[in-house]
């Protein structure tokens, strides 16, 4: 006997309103259905009409988490376009922004993966970890979310030597705090037991299904944005790709804290060798007709912009591809033979946006037809029950 | 591989089927073929190129045609396949039989251009709502957005 169990359109463990169609035999997920658009707002149409300043400001808005990732991978992409050179100044505090932005979100992400395991005081120390970074961000660029610092032809705002102690400071403490997660694994068995072995993605598949970002690094497949395309500023910078083969949520944490650490390595860099000059060159308010293909790292994996331009002030074409997107197809995919239980695991590992509050899951009996509502809460109480029944797997290691 | 090499390479393996192909920045390729050697490049690109990774597939509105590129991203370059279909028949043969991955692309393309994709394994619209009109394609540049009338029960206090 199967049953059908509708998540969404509105439901707390997605990025965006989405409607995903669980058919389930007993607990275990046979196959998943997902469907789009609910959060539609047709901005590829609306950047047709404005000018190529405006739809800065209005790429930064496709995001809320990664705002930078959209209005940078833009920005590049029409600097191309308009060929224009930013000064390397500029483009070190683009990329500084950038880097932190990966900070705040990742450690965002490492919160909500304890918190959907069960494990919330980790949820408690990383977010408390976060506000270092979003207090860097605001000092930086005046908002905590839409920093706006980009402009055609490099930044807004300007770095002086006061805030530079202050990012390496904040960045000090940052990987001291993050070395408590590296020894998580051998003093919190229990976490690395749930989420070990939740979410199985082969390499194959997820090759195949065009995955992107740590999801993808996390089946063992070392492609990284900033490595192979690398604009500006990331070829003169060393760092390394965060990688697991376990291919299961375990891995995904594994690469999202190799990450932080890669992360502060390269705002280490880019602080302490920040060049001096300018931080803006002028922009021409036209660009020649053409096209780019720009492609940025944003913490959720690749972000790719397709534009055309036609020689006016605004833009022929504005294809955007957001990474989460990418990751749909490789999540249905984890989700197959999977268990109910683990369904908020799995979707918090993709990471998907995370302004969830309590809402609620429809449960549907194929029998009877009844629908009952459960709340996100007993979601997770049931998933915790299960695992708490489930032989622990002990075979799971924390790899660090 | 260098871009030119890829660039050589592409010439030698695609024949008569390359009509186009340009580099106009580092690590950025554009081929263009026709519509009916889509899924026979795709093969090609994912086996000897190492561009199993479709990033997306941007579909533009050109008046008479409508031009649809596949970007693949290799680890060494992103080679864009472009192709265009006539306005008057946009029909275009699917390729998620080389790559999985790209159903969702495809079922947008569906939804914003109007065009049809032959041999999709999943025709249902993506984006555009179940009850969205028939023959309205939003990104098509004739298509202009007209905000319903606002219909306030019991009518303006």
């Amino acid at each position: 006997m199967s049953f059908q169990i509708p998540i969404g359109p509105q439901h707390p463990a997605l990025k965006e309103p989405i409607s995903l169609r669980m058919t389930v035999e007993g607990e275990v997920i046979t196959d998943a259905d997902i469907r789009l658009g609910y959060n539609h707002r047709g901005l590829e149409k609306l950047a047709e009409e404005r000018t190529w300043i405006q739809n800065i400001y209005l790429t930064e808005r496709i995001c809320g988490i990664c705002s930078h990732s959209h209005a940078t991978c833009y920005v590049q992409g029409v600097e191309k376009l308009m060929e224009l050179t930013p000064p390397r100044r500029g483009l070190y505090i683009r990329y500084l922004v950038s880097e932190l932005e990966r900070v705040h979100s990742h450690l965002l992400w490492l919160g909500v993966a304890g918190h959907e395991a069960g494990f919330d005081s980790f949820f408690m120390y990383t977010w408390r970890d976060r506000e270092i970074v979003m207090d860097l961000l605001e000092m930086i660029s005046g908002n905590r979310v839409h920093y706006a610092i980009n402009t055609l032809g490099g930044v807004r705002r300007d770095l002086d030597e006061g805030q530079k102690s202050k990012i390496l400071e904040g960045v000090a403490t940052l990987r001291k705090r993050s070395e408590y997660y590296f020894r998580i694994g051998a003093t919190e068995p229990s976490f690395v037991a749930r989420i070990a072995g939740v979410g199985m993605l082969s390499k194959e598949r997820a090759i195949a299904l065009c995955a992107v970002g740590p999801v993808l690094r996390a089946s063992g497949v070392a492609r990284d944005v900033r490595k192979e395309d690398p604009c500006a500023v990331y070829d003169e910078l060393d760092f390394n790709i965060g990688t697991a083969d376990s291919c299961d949520v375990l891995g995904r944490v594994v690469v999202r804290v190799k990450e932080l650490l890669e992360s502060y390595k390269m705002i280490e860099q880019m602080v302490k060798g920040l060049p001096d000059g300018d931080i803006v060159a002028k922009a021409p308010r036209k660009a020649k007709p053409g096209e780019t293909v720009s492609r940025y790292e944003a913490p959720r994996g690749e972000n790719i912009h397709y534009i055309q331009a036609n020689g006016s002030d605004k833009p022929e074409r504005l294809k955007v591809r957001a990474p989460t997107l990418a990751n749909y197809p490789a999540t249905v995919e984890m989700l197959r033979k999977g268990f109910i239980a683990d369904i908020p695991l799995i979707f918090a590992a993709i990471d998907p946006c995370i302004c969830c509050a309590e809402r609620t899951v429809t449960l549907v009996s194929a029998r009877s037809g009844e629908e009952s509502v459960v709340r996100m809460s007993d979601l997770r109480r049931r998933a915790l029950a299960r695992s708490g029944n489930a032989p622990v797997k002990g075979n799971a290691v924390w790899p660090f | 591989m260098s871009d030119t090499d890829i660039v050589e390479s592409l010439k030698r393996d695609l024949g008569a089927k390359g009509l186009e192909l340009a580099n106009p920045a580092p690590r950025r390729i554009f081929l263009k073929i026709a519509p009916a050697d889509l899924l026979a490049t795709a093969t090609v690109l994912r086996d000897k190129y190492d561009c199993a990774h479709l990033s997306t597939i941007s579909g533009a509105d050109r008046g008479e045609t409508f031009e649809f590129l596949y970007h693949f991203a290799s680890p060494v370059a992103v080679i864009t396949v472009r192709t265009g279909v006539p306005r008057s028949e946009p029909r275009l043969p699917s390729i998620c039989a080389a790559i999985p991955g790209a159903i969702l692309y495809e079922r947008e393309l569906q939804d914003m251009f109007g065009v049809t994709v032959e041999g999709i394994p999943d025709a249902r619209r993506l984006v555009l709502p179940d009850d969205w009109p028939d023959g309205q394609f939003p990104l098509r540049k004739d298509w202009k957005h007209v905000r319903t009338e606002e219909v306030i029960p019991g009518g303006k206090s």
